[in-house]
């Protein structure tokens, strides 16, 4: 029977679903089931590393001791404050970037590659040579800043006050050129009509700036940054390799707190409590930031 | 051509065959001593026909590597180098075969190697008769100085005339602090140098390690000798309190800059790029270090100095058979042909801490190396980390609290160490131990 004649019988819907199957089996195979497996052992004692010993159902306790421990909040203050400033400055300095580049000149291509290529690298090895850009006696980077303002040594890694500093910054250097790149996108599909109708209005640069490219881009800015705040939620390991989460928990954050606790301690019940946590808050503010975003692009 | 390929294929597979009959894994860390551990078991090989295959793995992976690899009943490696912590988990979550029986059988007494690293290395529960390795690597925390600098004419006046004592090997660790700032930011020969490079890491063990150096020596314990796990007022106590601040003080003052990460491999690159008088290490890494000076005139070695008493922070590693392991009687042989006291003598001799009597009693050791009195002395005196099958989970939150105090600045060392304290309670109440 030819592979025509056995598919004549099936209906739409059902070839839809032979080719979606595969991918929706794979789903609930590596997504929903550790999903679920994760929700079931947020209920138990259970530690990976504790062979035989069978884990016991413990209710709510996991849950509320990661909403009570203090530690947790602390961590959850660092990856706040984490997201903050590197969605900041990622949307501002993404925005301004794209502007520049969105303009004719020579060299702009060349300039756009070089601008992204730190979105290329590993966050492994952005971490590990940040190390050495950030080392207080032969950095880079500190003889760039000395040059400019003499601030004598000064070590961004070992400092409570700069650590946090020093994660934000190289985060906003490998991943401002996604957001420029996005905003980009969305300033070259802003058409010239509307310019020319404003020019024509009298409207000034700063006036078009306000009422035509800003509410154009913005759509596409929020996109870019939903995407940043997912990936800066749930960032691990350009962290660990800059600074362990160090020094002390200044830079612990949320997802690396959870790495400690579930594959050091193999507290795998509490763990996975605390998993759950972090993925209904990711998930509830994900969902509230969709909604504003689609309002703003029905305005 | 036909015939070619013929014969490669069957001697390729006939390779193959052999290779997975006589041959084992061992697994350790990568360092100097895992080098000389592959240059000594040629030797075996040459004896026995067995192919030693060997995966070393970074320090800072070494833990995660090893006991993902135990608890997910890995097959991958028949021996095992394990830290001296292990000891605990090995035994009771089964993972290390129990060598009572084997060493009855072969005659391998474990009254031949040097108490400390039987009691250290082997024995589970602590101090019991129930061996689950043999002693492979002695070790422990000791200090290098650059000798060179000490003996300047210049240098040892002005010490002296400061500090009314000679500059040489500190006595206790006040003279040490003396020292280390007595150099912090001097210039020498046109470069400006820095006190000590000592272990301030977070992520794995190196903090921990550094400062139970310091704890040790002023005299902490960590539980109630009559009753375990009761560790409030020991751990805590106000010796113990002072030994952290110390430490701290001895970071402020006296560290490198930007060294508030740094365990083994960085405190090494410090002292050889000549950027400070003193580094933090363990004798494992001495042949390193001495191999470039063979006259002795640059670097010094010294144990840990003694402040309340005298002690020193545990190293080294035993050599498990992996209950997991398909060919543990060919890991065995390994054992038993590693126990022997020509071996063991190879052993030092090629970089490696032996922990043979035999070795270590031998007349000629002491004056072996320049660093083998101070091995002498360091293994008599040392103190490990709690072995409990938890270690991982005890190990984390002093990590955490101790570089918070020392490296971050934050709240005092009472506070860190009572942290500490309440964290471990949670650990052993979940384990069953409170």
């Amino acid at each position: 029977m030819s592979v025509k004649k056995k598919f004549k019988g099936l209906s739409d819907k059902a070839v839809g679903w032979l080719f979606i199957g595969p991918t929706v089996l794979l789903l609930l195979a590596i997504n929903i089931y550790p999903l679920v497996y994760a929700i079931k052992m947020s209920f138990t004692n259970f530690y990976a590393n504790k062979i035989g010993r069978e884990p016991q159902f413990v209710g709510l306790k996991n849950y509320i001791k990661v909403l009570n421990k203090e530690a947790i909040w602390e961590k959850m203050q660092v990856t706040a404050s984490f997201m903050f400033w590197t969605l900041l400055l990622q949307a501002i300095i993404g925005l301004g970037l794209a502007l520049l580049l969105n303009r004719k000149f020579k060299g702009n291509e060349l300039l756009t590659t070089l601008i992204v290529l730190p979105m290329m690298l590993s966050p492994a090895v952005v971490g590990v040579f940040w190390t050495y850009l950030y080392n207080p006696q032969v950095g880079l980077f500190n003889y760039m800043v000395n040059f400019f303002y003499d601030l004598g040594s000064f070590d961004m890694i070992g400092s409570s006050t700069l650590a946090p500093w020093a994660i934000v910054i190289v985060d906003t250097w490998m991943w401002t050129p996604f957001t420029m790149l996005i905003c980009l996108a969305g300033l070259r599909s802003v058409p010239n009509y509307l310019y020319e109708a404003a020019e024509v209005d009298r409207a000034s640069k700063w006036q078009q700036f306000i009422y035509i490219t800003l509410p154009s881009v913005l759509p596409f800015l929020l996109l870019a940054l939903l995407f940043r705040g997912i990936e800066n939620f749930k960032m691990f390991d350009m962290v660990v390799e800059l600074t362990s989460g160090g020094p002390g928990s200044a830079t612990e954050l949320a997802s690396i707190n959870l790495k400690r606790e579930a594959f050091e301690k193999w507290k795998t019940g509490y763990s996975s409590a605390f998993a759950v946590i972090l993925f209904v808050t990711i998930f509830g503010f994900g969902n509230v930031y969709v909604k504003v975003m689609n309002k703003i692009k029905e305005r | 051509m036909k015939k070619i390929m013929i014969l490669l294929f069957v001697s390729l597979f006939s390779f193959s065959v052999n290779s997975n009959a006589k041959s084992i894994t061992l697994g350790w860390a990568a360092w100097d001593p895992a080098n000389a551990l592959q240059e000594l078991t040629k030797e075996f090989t040459a004896e026995t026909g067995i192919e030693v295959n060997f995966e070393f793995v970074p320090w800072p992976n070494f833990a995660d590597r090893m006991l993902n690899e135990l608890n997910n009943k890995g097959k991958t490696f028949d021996l095992l180098i394990g830290d001296s912590q292990w000891i605990g988990a090995g035994a009771v979550y089964g993972h290390y075969v129990k060598l009572n029986d084997f060493f009855d059988k072969e005659g391998i007494s474990m009254s031949d190697f040097s108490p400390a690293t039987v009691y250290a290395y082997s024995t589970w529960p602590k101090g019991s008769k129930n061996y689950y390795a043999l002693p492979a690597m002695g070790d422990a925390l000791a200090w290098a100085y650059r000798k060179d600098w000490f003996d300047r004419p210049e240098l040892k006046s002005e010490f002296k005339k400061k500090h009314g004592y000679d500059l040489g090997v500190p006595a206790n660790w006040n003279q040490l602090h003396d020292m280390c700032k007595f150099f912090q930011g001097r210039e020498i020969d046109g470069q400006k140098r820095y006190g000590a490079a000592i272990n301030t890491e977070r992520g794995s063990e190196g903090i921990t390690m550094g400062v139970t150096a310091a704890m040790y020596a002023w005299g902490m314990e960590y539980e109630n000798p009559n009753k375990p796990y009761d560790m409030e007022g020991y751990f805590n106590s106000p010796q113990a309190v002072e030994a952290v601040e110390f430490y701290r003080k001895l970071y402020e003052d006296c560290a490198p800059p930007g060294h508030s990460d740094a365990y083994m491999v960085a405190n090494l690159d410090a002292y050889k790029s000549g950027q400070v008088a003193f580094q933090m290490n363990w004798y494992a890494f001495w042949p390193g270090v001495s191999k470039e000076d063979s006259d002795g005139r640059v670097s010094g070695f010294f144990a840990n100095p003694k402040q309340n008493v005298a002690a020193a922070t545990l190293g080294g590693q035993g050599i498990s058979v992996v209950k997991y392991s398909d060919k543990q009687d060919l890991a065995l042989e390994y054992i038993k042909w590693f126990a022997r006291p020509d071996v063991q003598q190879k052993w030092w001799d090629l970089g490696g801490y032996s922990c043979h009597n035999d070795v270590l009693n031998s007349p000629s050791f002491p004056t072996s190396t320049v660093y083998a009195q101070g091995f002498l002395d360091s293994m008599g005196i040392v103190k490990d980390f709690w072995q409990e099958p938890t270690f991982v989970e005890l190990m984390l939150p002093m990590q955490e609290a101790i570089h918070d105090y020392v490296v971050n600045g934050k709240g005092t060392a009472k506070e860190a160490l009572d942290k500490i304290i309440e964290e471990w309670v949670e650990v052993f109440e979940a384990d069953g131990k409170l």
